[in-house]
């Protein structure tokens, strides 16, 4: 596995890109799925850790809504991929990526890939730490996703939340969820939220935890935790900047009788937001409450579920508004600043998008 | 029983199966709700236009072509018990227990109607 000799080489924590890509279930592209496709140059490049993530609702740019809901609206459900790993590797998929999907949004974003799990000396005053695990990973006989949430939340950090993947690459090596198998190394992803002190403090910890982990730190800002307003999102200077919006809520927060981020993504399509999608996790917390999920004998469903919004600034600031109306009571909303974009536009290829971090 | 009969009701079904993925598609997104009213929309047509069907007192294949294959794959029983269980999951048991009330009264009014169109005819 050579992508993991290049992390390590390069120190304890490497400046990393991090390359995601909005799209559609049923995009093709060729003879087969632009989701394959992707995923199988990512396997190719060896590329230290990516996920592919199943959407429950969305819509984008056309404003068609895809929703798990109904059966027949459920065809074509939101997609999405993350891929992080050094600067020149994530560089080398990046024109292949954006020639593979004609259409939706890809975003590159700065992350720092943690080899080891000694806490970096310069940690962001809120960071969100995203820990990738293999489905079937245990840790003394509890499965590692609980076992990480567990200790987020005994902690004290903001919220953590447990996600599924169905394809993707862990240490360079592909693993892809099939229908009969144990599917044991397909990773999940667990995103937690917290000041980054507090963060720094639970690093060690995960790295006695988890036999190899892969762990990638961002800088965010919170702007609502536990539904109490804490600051909208800070607009950055000149017009047109992207930020993204991640919504933590839970299946069991409702608005109006509908779970909350159904309620939210309803709004944000009426209210011209360019794009949304909704993830259901399997397992986690936002917010004083112990981590949850769901039971073989429930009343209702107790899984959290993540909304992203990916906007220009001065949108999301109007997605925002609608958010704090509706997440008034529950919930842990952050925004990111995202530092390039490629989105499909009418007669222009993807492929002559430029795509730089400075 | 032709061979041709059971060619017919293959492909008379599918495209049945197919229309009702299109309506389904088309009234779900117009409304936009929470309450699953394309699977409604479509199994009440279906119920008009199968009572239609018997009340023109068809011949056996016809009505073989006509009811079991083009309105029995259009309508969907699956689908209106999935979506009634999804309501439950989120918690919604006003409207699953709507959803199931409106389906078998205007169903059941709307087969009738059907019939009486069709002897009308």
């Amino acid at each position: 596995m050579t992508s993991s000799a290049a992390v390590t080489s390069t120190g304890p924590a490497t400046d990393s890109l991090k390359l995601t890509s909005y799209f559609g279930e049923r995009q093709r592209c060729g003879s087969g799925f632009v989701a394959d496709a992707l995923l199988g140059l990512y396997g190719r490049h060896e590329i230290a850790t990516s996920i592919l993530l199943r959407g429950t609702e969305g819509f984008g740019l056309k404003h068609h809504l895809r929703t798990d809901r109904s059966l027949s609206l459920s065809e074509d459900l939101p997609l999405i991929t993350v891929a992080v790993d050094t600067r020149p590797r994530i560089e080398a998929v990046l024109a292949p990526v954006l020639a593979l999907s004609p259409a939706g949004l890809v975003t590159l974003e700065r992350a720092r890939l943690l080899a080891d799990t000694t806490a970096p000396g310069d940690l962001p005053e809120t960071a969100k730490l995203t820990v990738y695990l293999g489905r079937q990973e245990r840790v003394f006989r509890v499965p590692a996703f609980v076992a990480v949430c567990d200790l987020l939340h005994r902690r004290g950090v903001d919220g953590a939340t447990a996600l599924l993947g169905v394809d993707g690459t862990a240490h360079g090596q592909r693993e892809r969820a099939a229908f009969f198998s144990r599917n044991a190394e397909v990773p999940m992803m667990v995103i937690a939220v917290g000041p980054g002190e507090q963060i720094g403090q639970v690093l060690p910890e995960l790295g006695g935890l988890l036999r190899r982990p892969l762990l990638t730190l961002e800088r965010v800002q919170v702007c609502k935790r536990d539904g109490r307003l804490l600051a909208a999102p800070a607009a950055r200077p000149g017009a047109g900047q992207w930020q993204k919006l991640m919504i933590y809520t839970s299946e069991a927060t409702r608005h109006r009788g509908a779970p909350v981020h159904r309620a939210i993504v309803r709004r944000l399509r009426s209210a011209g937001i360019s794009g949304a999608t909704t993830q259901r996790g399997v397992w986690g917390f936002h917010g004083d409450h112990p981590p949850h999920g769901d039971r073989l004998l429930q009343w209702g469903r107790h899984v959290p579920a993540v909304t992203i919004v990916v906007d220009t600034q001065e949108r999301i600031a109007a997605a925002f508004a609608v958010v704090d109306e509706l997440a008034s009571e529950r919930g842990l909303v952050t925004v990111e600043d995202i530092p390039a974009v490629a989105r499909s536009e009418p007669g222009r290829e993807r492929s002559s998008f430029v795509m730089k971090i400075s | 029983m032709s061979v041709l009969l059971w060619v017919a009701v293959v492909l008379i079904g599918g495209a049945g199966s197919v229309v009702r993925f299109l309506a389904d598609g088309v009234v779900g997104s117009a409304a936009g709700r929470d309450f699953p009213v394309g699977t409604l929309a479509v199994n009440l047509s279906g119920a008009v236009l199968l009572g239609l069907l018997t009340g023109l007192a068809l011949g056996h294949d016809q009505a073989l072509l006509a009811g079991t294959a083009a309105v029995g794959s259009y309508t969907t029983f699956s689908t209106w018990m999935l979506e009634t269980q999804r309501l439950t999951e989120e918690r919604q048991h006003g409207k699953a227990l709507v959803n199931i009330v409106l389906s078998l009264a205007a169903g059941i009014a709307a087969a009738a109607l059907g019939r009486l169109i069709g002897l009308q005819l």
